[in-house]
């Protein structure tokens, strides 16, 4: 019976190959005429970038208490998992002491309250980083994702495409700011979104909402009449690691030299 | 041309044809409408509702403890930094804000020392020197700091 089995075999398998070709072949034949069945309404998609706001953020460290509002608030805003290894905002506590050494904590990303650990007579000097994702402009994430579920929206915010993404993690070990997460509950990656479904409905972030000090300074950077504009204006900021030429728009005043 | 050749040309184009016509139909709708992402994405990360509803919405039913607040000290101190935004207080006045403890520890988030907070505008205490271990809110108004109870 052998031959015969193999045979019947090798047909039933060009059957189903040529059934699978075929079926995808004529769907994709179909699938441009489907627009004339049911006529599209007709959209221009060209979106003029110069007629966008352009988003960014100062955040002054000068100001910032540590209180750890803005993280708090990112978690509830957000759905973030309220455990402590998830933030899409956090505050860092640097603490320069006298021998030279840098102690950098963040308990609980901040949220509660920063409380100084190190003895007063040790500090050189000590002050507070908010971070979150730097929204940068050349954004090594967006390049590394291998699908196209992270981008820059055309009015300069890096977001991720929740449906899309396949959760391989490769955007989270391109972040040189370590913005990025895996969420354990949609099990893709999540970030800062500067609040998108805010701020395209003008209100702030609810980071900005909530700061009790307005550490943080969210607006347009086309406008040129924002209080963000402003605060460029009137302070020396500088980006995070700029030597890796990403761009960002998140501006701090008041960085030193040991924040990485 | 030998036949050999031309099967192999033959059987290479049919096979780019089919790649074509494959990552044609299985690409989503919207993809590359803006660049290279789905275009409707935009959409999925705008539809979400809002939890913090700001400061002005809270006035619409605490009037009097707003404007407590707005004439003292804890005036640039948004409701919401404080208590948690309810997703239902928007509708209902009857909705209580969300309760909150005036407990040390509530307060000393802000004002407990430290280091990297002084000269900020934010006044830091060693909060059990101030007054030792009562509650801050037996004496002050949390709403109006400088409003002693006593
Ligand atoms: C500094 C933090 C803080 C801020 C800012 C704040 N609250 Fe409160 N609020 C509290 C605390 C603490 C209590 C609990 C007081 C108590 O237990 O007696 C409270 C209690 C309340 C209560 C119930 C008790 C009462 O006094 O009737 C209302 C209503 C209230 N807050 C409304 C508001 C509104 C409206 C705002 C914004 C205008 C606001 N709060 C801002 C801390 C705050
Ligand atoms: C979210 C942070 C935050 C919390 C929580 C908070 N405060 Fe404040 N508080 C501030 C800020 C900011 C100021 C300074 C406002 C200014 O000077 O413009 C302030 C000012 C004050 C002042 C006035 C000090 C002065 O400069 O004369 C008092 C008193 C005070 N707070 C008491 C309290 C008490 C009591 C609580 C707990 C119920 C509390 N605060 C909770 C942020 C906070
Ligand atoms: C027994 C009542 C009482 C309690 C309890 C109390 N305070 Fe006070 N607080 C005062 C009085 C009175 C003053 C003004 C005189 C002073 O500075 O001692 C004051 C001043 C302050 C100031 C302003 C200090 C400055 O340098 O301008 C802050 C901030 C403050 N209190 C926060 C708190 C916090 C936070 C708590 C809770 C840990 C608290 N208070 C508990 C009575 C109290």
């Amino acid at each position: 019976m052998g031959p015969k089995r193999i045979e019947n075999k090798r047909r039933k398998f060009f059957q189903t190959s040529a059934a699978l070709i075929g079926g995808t072949l004529l769907y994709s034949l179909i699938k441009p005429f489907e627009a004339l069945a049911q006529p599209k309404e007709e959209e221009d998609p060209k979106i003029d970038k110069a007629d966008l706001p352009l988003w960014g953020m100062g955040v002054d460290i000068e100001k910032c208490i540590g209180c750890g509002k803005c993280a708090e608030a990112c978690k509830i805003e957000n759905n973030v998992p309220i455990e402590p290894f998830y933030f899409r905002t956090w505050v860092e506590q640097y603490t320069v002491k006298k021998n030279g050494e840098v102690k950098i904590e963040s308990p609980n990303g901040g949220i509660g309250g920063l409380k100084q650990s190190v003895p007063d007579e040790d500090i050189f000097k000590s002050f507070l980083v908010p971070k979150l994702c730097n929204h940068c402009t050349k954004a090594p994430c967006v390049q590394a994702c291998p699908v196209g579920a992270t981008y820059i929206s055309p009015d300069g915010v890096v977001l991720v495409d929740e449906t899309y993404c396949i959760g391989c993690s490769y955007c989270i070990q391109a972040c040189p700011y370590g913005a990025r997460f895996m969420n354990p509950v949609t099990k893709v990656a999540d970030k800062c979104t500067f609040c998108y479904h805010r701020i395209t409905k003008g209100l702030q972030p609810a980071c900005v909402e909530a700061c009790p000090t307005d550490a943080r300074i969210f607006g347009d950077l086309r406008d040129k009449e924002t209080d963000l504009v402003t605060f460029l204006q009137e302070n020396p900021t500088e980006v995070l690691k700029p030597h890796l030429n990403t761009h960002c728009r998140v501006f701090y005043n008041g960085l030193s030299s040991e924040v990485r | 041309m030998p036949k050999i050749i031309f099967r192999l040309l033959f059987s290479f184009v049919v096979f780019v044809g089919v790649f074509i016509l494959i990552q044609r139909s299985l690409k989503p709708d919207s993809f590359g409408e803006y660049g290279h992402y789905r275009g409707n994405s935009l959409n999925d990360n705008k539809m979400r509702t809002p939890y913090f509803k700001g400061e002005a919405k809270c006035a619409e039913c605490h009037e009097d403890v707003y404007d407590m607040k707005s004439m003292d000290l804890h005036d640039g101190v948004r409701c919401e930094s404080c208590h948690y935004p309810k997703i239902d207080a928007n509708t209902d006045c009857e909705v209580g804000p969300p309760i909150v403890k005036g407990t040390i520890k509530f307060c000393a988030q802000c004002h407990g020392i430290n280091a990297a907070r002084l000269d900020k505008g934010v006044p830091q205490l060693v909060l059990k020197e101030h007054y030792e271990n009562q509650n801050c809110i037996e004496c002050h108004n949390p709403h109006a700091p400088w409003d002693l109870k006593e």
